[in-house]
């Protein structure tokens, strides 16, 4: 196998020097099948992520807002047209394409973003995903930025600065409750406190001492520049003094930055729950599901009609 | 299960934001007829720009350079090509208008002393 190992070298030696991979480059299997996973998960987490917030489309307060939330939801309906197109050209030689992703949503074997598993009871809910989990999602997104892989680097410099808008109108809607009312602060706080545990869990268990192998071999790649923690710390450092400064009190007494050591010492989040969560047993993993697997099984018509053969017919 | 899996054209799509820039490639989308990848480009990707003008093209049909060729682009150094590498000419030319170099003489033999 000397040829294979010269080639996996050469890769190395490119992604070493700062090269972007494009699709028709050799890569090796395991490169591609990492960013495949990574990449399908991103797309379906952005396909399943509008659904909170799309419950609140009806009941937004404001026309203003009502047309805000629906820009929003269709943004992150795009972005994961964008992304399943990058999971689709890296999907191709081995036969696959969206249809597959969807399939391993619907049997569970494709997991969606632990956040998007959770009720958005009021508007300060969908108040709290524009501003912070867009807000953790834009830190994850940042740093991808610099991955290896020239087309998602590319597709998430697009998403990026359209999340932009998103956390400004978060903000937004959070800074007006409160701003607002006791009863508009009260709910602020309420979601505050339902959220947090989700935020804690969003970039993923503290890597620690049991950093996965795939995560080393992950970095070495360049298809990520920052372990979990490290994202959990920026974000930290990024809104904790924000979301204070509001009057909002964050539900975990142990949290404290630590000067010495420039870290932020926070109680974990149940990672048993996590587990559950993002194994389709969270709160609303399966009706959301369902919602996803109706709509998907009830447009089939539309696609099978505007798919290429249907058109020959016509 | 599904029976088959449909079938649908990748198409790139190009925009353009003002007549004085170029076409700028925007992203990819899957589309069955030319018509519908000029309604998806909109809705995918001009959802906040204001552009003057959108192409789409079929993948298939743009020639590309491969991975090997792509290596062969690193460019040689040519010096001579680049403007860069004729500095010091405007500082000639002031000193030329303050200070004009003596006439070209023509009865000399032309032989350099």
């Amino acid at each position: 196998m000397a040829f294979d190992d010269s080639r996996h070298a050469l890769f190395q030696a490119r992604i070493d020097r700062g090269d972007r991979i494009e699709a028709d480059d050799w890569m090796p299997d395991d490169y591609r099948n990492q960013l495949i996973r990574l990449i399908a998960m991103h797309a379906i987490s952005e396909v399943m992520g509008a659904l909170p917030e799309k419950e609140w489309v009806p009941k937004a307060p404001t026309l203003f807002r009502k047309l805000a939330i629906m820009a929003k939801v269709q943004d992150e309906e795009g972005h994961g047209q964008l992304l399943m197109r990058v999971a689709e050209d890296l999907m191709q030689p081995l036969g696959k394409n969206r249809e597959d992703i969807f399939d391993d949503l619907f049997a569970g074997r494709l997991k969606y973003h632990n956040v998007f598993h959770m009720p958005a009871p009021t508007w300060a809910d969908a108040g709290i995903i524009g501003w912070l989990v867009d807000g953790a999602a834009i830190v994850t997104q940042g740093m991808s930025l610099t991955c290896s892989y020239a087309p998602y680097a590319r597709a998430l410099a697009r998403i990026v600065e359209e999340e932009g808008f998103h956390i400004h109108h978060g903000e937004s809607i959070c800074l007006s409750l409160a701003e607002g009312t006791p009863g508009q602060r009260k709910m602020l706080q309420e979601a505050l406190v339902r959220w947090w545990p989700a935020l804690m869990m969003f970039f993923g268990p503290p890597d620690g001492s049991q950093m996965s192998s795939h995560q080393l071999q992950n970095m070495r790649w360049k298809i990520r520049t920052k372990t979990n923690e490290e994202l959990r710390q920026r974000f930290l450092t990024k809104y904790v003094g924000r979301i204070r400064s509001l009057g909002l009190t964050i539900p975990d007494p142990t949290l404290a930055y630590h000067e010495a050591t420039a870290t932020w010492q926070y109680q974990q989040p149940d990672w048993d729950l996590f587990k559950r969560i993002v194994n389709n047993q969270g709160p609303l993993s399966q009706e959301r599901l369902e919602l996803r697997r109706m709509t998907y099984e009830e447009g089939r018509w539309v696609r099978e009609i505007l798919s290429r053969d249907e058109q020959v017919g016509a | 299960m599904r029976e088959e899996k449909l079938e649908f054209n990748v198409y790139e799509v190009f925009a353009q934001t003002d007549s004085m820039e170029h076409h700028v490639h925007q992203f990819s989308l899957l589309a069955s007829t030319p018509d519908l990848a000029m309604a998806l480009a909109q809705e995918n990707f001009l959802r906040r720009s204001d552009i003057v003008s959108l192409w789409v093209v079929r993948r298939d049909d743009i020639v590309r350079s491969d991975p090997e060729q792509r290596q062969q682009f690193q460019r040689l150094n040519k010096p001579y090509r680049m403007k860069q590498n004729y500095s010091g000419l405007s500082e000639k030319w002031r000193r030329y208008k303050e200070h004009p170099l003596p006439p070209v003489t023509l009865d000399q033999d032309g032989e350099d002393a």
